[in-house]
């Protein structure tokens, strides 16, 4: 593993290089946040700001999620006339970020051919929330990171805490089986070996293994705490529609609020949306304000597209998505042949029954 | 009034006094180990461990999803007025100051909302001084400060071993002397010694330039830098939803068949549909514009129509945004 201050310094120079021969007009990285433990996306068009370009384990921000609307069809003809030619656009990618990309391309959201790709082999990025309350009463008001990958806080009263990296990271990184982008046009920094984990097999059976009741509580009583302020759509790359089914006002489909029939919905159209999409960048669950586990179902479905079709999101440029794609051979009985599913536990059964008695 | 003391081994009993009359909210830890205004049950173990409360305690004025009336057959029925008595305990300084300024939107001008004004009527704010503000705070640039309990009832302010609670509102006064029994009269070191850390903390607050936002907002509205300042927008409603001034909201009908209701829910000017017309139009068709409108509003708007800026410094919004946006660079930046 390459250093992340070398990182830095060869990402400063390929940014610098990019916008000073044109080869591109954007350059999306990551500069200093004024909190620890976070950076914020850079979006770059002059190459003499390169230098504030950083390269961190707080590089959190799926940054994929730019592109789309940099690459925005016009409306209309009246703004197709005014319309600026797409950017050219180079764009920092850890492995995840990268998933999201090669994702879009096949979505046709945006052009390979005006993307410089810039590869990092990434070892994982700290989760903001994991690490503030990790340090319980403390506030960091510094943060980085050592040789061995430690996470370091200096907190108010100026003594210096290490933080665990494997405590700290984001769930999705401690979950991820790829951390190599697998695709780019330059690799800054070494291989990152990829880890043979089933860390999210293990929750998503975790969660499986109670009774569907119990399941569905449990579920209940997570999204009960969100606010629907939209972030974890907002973070994520593949939410690019350009009318959200959950913004249509005519007719309204579900309404705006917390009510926890609308935060159903909410949550379930948007995993069944991301499904055989979802790149597992975990992007939702670092935007909830609210701590909630975003993933929890998404995790579940992108086990399911492996399991039952060998397809992993934003694998293959080339491939085609899964939902446009059909084989006669293609697994059907858990349409046809439901009954292979866990049985229903007996007080939702009996719930069941006496809804239809009603 | 003088100051009035209780020790924290008295507080439980204190706050059971309190649920005699009404619902006591009060910082309870949940499993995450946050702490969050709770609805007290008889012995929940109160936590001032906190340093603020991830949401903030605006929903106790006004809810995110509120009922205003229900119909049936073209009838409207009676609206459903909050009526409960309420005592949120713990609030700090800054959220009592947003209530404040909520004040100033729903009962002082020309609207005088009856829900808002029922539920503010019905609920004393005992607010907790702070001690440890976060490095996200910036109260004392906006007209606060970490003893200030503007917009409470009470202001409580904590020793080590005790509580002092100060009146500061006739409703005030009158929860106080209906547990006087349980108060002591506070000797005049701890008043000074609970003013001494109110000053410490105070010094700990990095100030931010917001004086005469308004005047330097004025000159902006065309301001190129709008574009540039809003552009890693994701345009989700966290900063808002989380604020505890923010009150914009929405109105719908929900009607199936001859019966529905009105509700008012909480809607944020980051979203592209606050402002999308009927026709189709949108007059605030980009981030852009919406950040415009956010500042706009907080700075120069708020101090036009009610003589404050619509920002208590609380720093949820910094601590929350998924992309790390910091309101306080977004104003430099812009040149207030």
């Amino acid at each position: 593993m390459t250093a992340s201050h070398e990182i830095e310094n060869r990402l400063r120079a390929t940014a610098e290089k990019l916008l000073r021969e044109k080869k591109v007009d954007l350059f999306l990285g990551y500069e200093k946040a004024s909190l620890p433990f976070r950076t914020t996306p850079l979006l770059l068009t002059a190459a003499e700001e390169a230098g504030r370009l950083v390269w961190n384990s707080f590089c959190t921000v799926n940054l994929a999620v730019y592109l789309p609307r940099l690459f925005k069809a016009p409306a209309d003809a009246r703004e197709a006339k005014s319309a600026t030619p797409p950017p050219k656009v180079g764009i920092v990618l850890k492995g995840c970020d990268a998933r999201s990309v090669v994702a879009l391309i096949q979505e046709r959201q945006v052009p390979r051919e005006n993307l410089v790709l810039v590869g990092i082999g990434c070892p994982g990025v700290v989760d903001a929330q994991k690490a503030e309350k990790t340090l319980g009463e403390h506030e960091a008001l510094g943060a980085g990171e050592d040789a061995q990958g430690s996470i370091r806080a200096v907190v108010e009263d100026g003594t210096e805490i290490t933080l665990y990296r494997q405590e700290v990271l984001a769930d999705a990184c401690l979950e991820c089986r790829s951390p190599m982008p697998a695709i780019c046009d330059l690799v800054l920094g070494g291989p990152v070996e990829a880890k043979e984990t089933d860390a999210a097999r293990r929750r998503a059976a975790e969660f499986e293994s109670k009774p569907p009741d119990a399941r569905w509580a449990r579920f209940q009583e997570m999204i009960s705490k969100c606010i629907r302020c939209n972030a974890c759509r907002q973070a994520c790359p593949m939410c690019y529609c350009k009318e959200c089914l959950l913004d249509q006002t005519r007719p309204r489909l579900i309404g705006a609020g917390t009510d926890i029939s609308d935060v159903t919905i909410y949550h379930l159209v948007r995993a069944l949306h991301t499904a055989g999409r979802c790149t597992e960048c975990g992007a939702c669950v670092r935007a909830c304000p609210m701590g909630i586990d975003t993933r929890l179902l998404t995790r579940k479905l992108s086990l399911e597209a492996e399991d039952l079709y060998g397809y992993r999101a934003g694998q293959s440029a080339d491939a085609i998505p899964l939902l446009s794609a059909f084989a006669m051979d293609d697994p059907q009985d858990f349409l046809t042949e439901p009954s292979h599913l866990p049985a229903a536990s007996s007080s939702a059964q009996e719930a069941e029954q006496a809804r239809r008695a009603k | 009034m003088t100051e009035k003391r209780i020790s924290h081994t008295d507080l439980p009993r204190l706050l059971a006094r309190l649920r005699e009359r009404g619902a006591v909210h009060a910082p309870l830890e949940d499993e995450t180990g946050d702490a969050v205004l709770t609805e007290l049950s008889s012995d929940d173990l109160i936590s001032l461990r906190y340093r603020n409360f991830r949401l903030s305690p605006k929903s106790f004025l006004l809810p995110q999803n509120q009922v205003l009336f229900r119909f049936q057959d073209g009838k409207e029925e009676e609206p459903a007025l909050p009526d409960r008595e309420m005592v949120v305990f713990g609030v700090r300084p800054c959220d009592a100051k947003a209530m404040q300024a909520l004040d100033k939107v729903f009962l002082d001008g020309d609207q005088n909302d009856p829900y808002y004004a029922r539920a503010r009527e019905k609920t004393v704010v005992i607010a907790l001084a702070c001690t440890r503000p976060l490095s996200s705070c910036f109260c004392t640039s906006v007209g606060g400060g970490p003893g200030d309990g503007a917009g409470a009832d009470v202001l409580a302010l904590e020793l080590d071993a005790d509580l002092l609670l100060r009146a500061l509102t006739p409703g005030g006064e009158r929860l106080l002397s209906s547990v006087r029994d349980l108060l002591c009269d506070a000797a005049p070191s701890a008043v000074k010694e609970a003013e001494d850390r109110v000053r410490a903390a105070e010094e700990q607050i990095a100030p931010v330039k917001v004086d005469g936002s308004a005047q330097r907002l004025s000159n902006a509205y065309d301001s190129p830098l709008w574009a540039s300042v809003s552009q890693k927008c994701l345009g989700c409603g966290t900063c808002s939803f989380l604020c505890p001034t923010c009150h914009c909201f929405d109105i719908t009908d929900e009607v199936r068949g001859g019966t529905g209701r009105r509700v008012r829910t909480w809607d944020c000017c980051a979203y592209p549909l606050f402002t999308l017309h009927g026709s189709g139009h949108n007059p605030r068709p980009t981030p852009k514009e919406r950040w415009r409108q956010r500042i706009m509003h907080k700075f120069r708007y708020a101090i036009e129509n009610f003589g404050r800026p619509f920002c208590v410094g609380c720093g949820r919004c910094i601590r929350s945004c998924p992309v790390g946006m910091d309101i306080r660079t977004v104003l430099k930046e812009i040149g207030v």
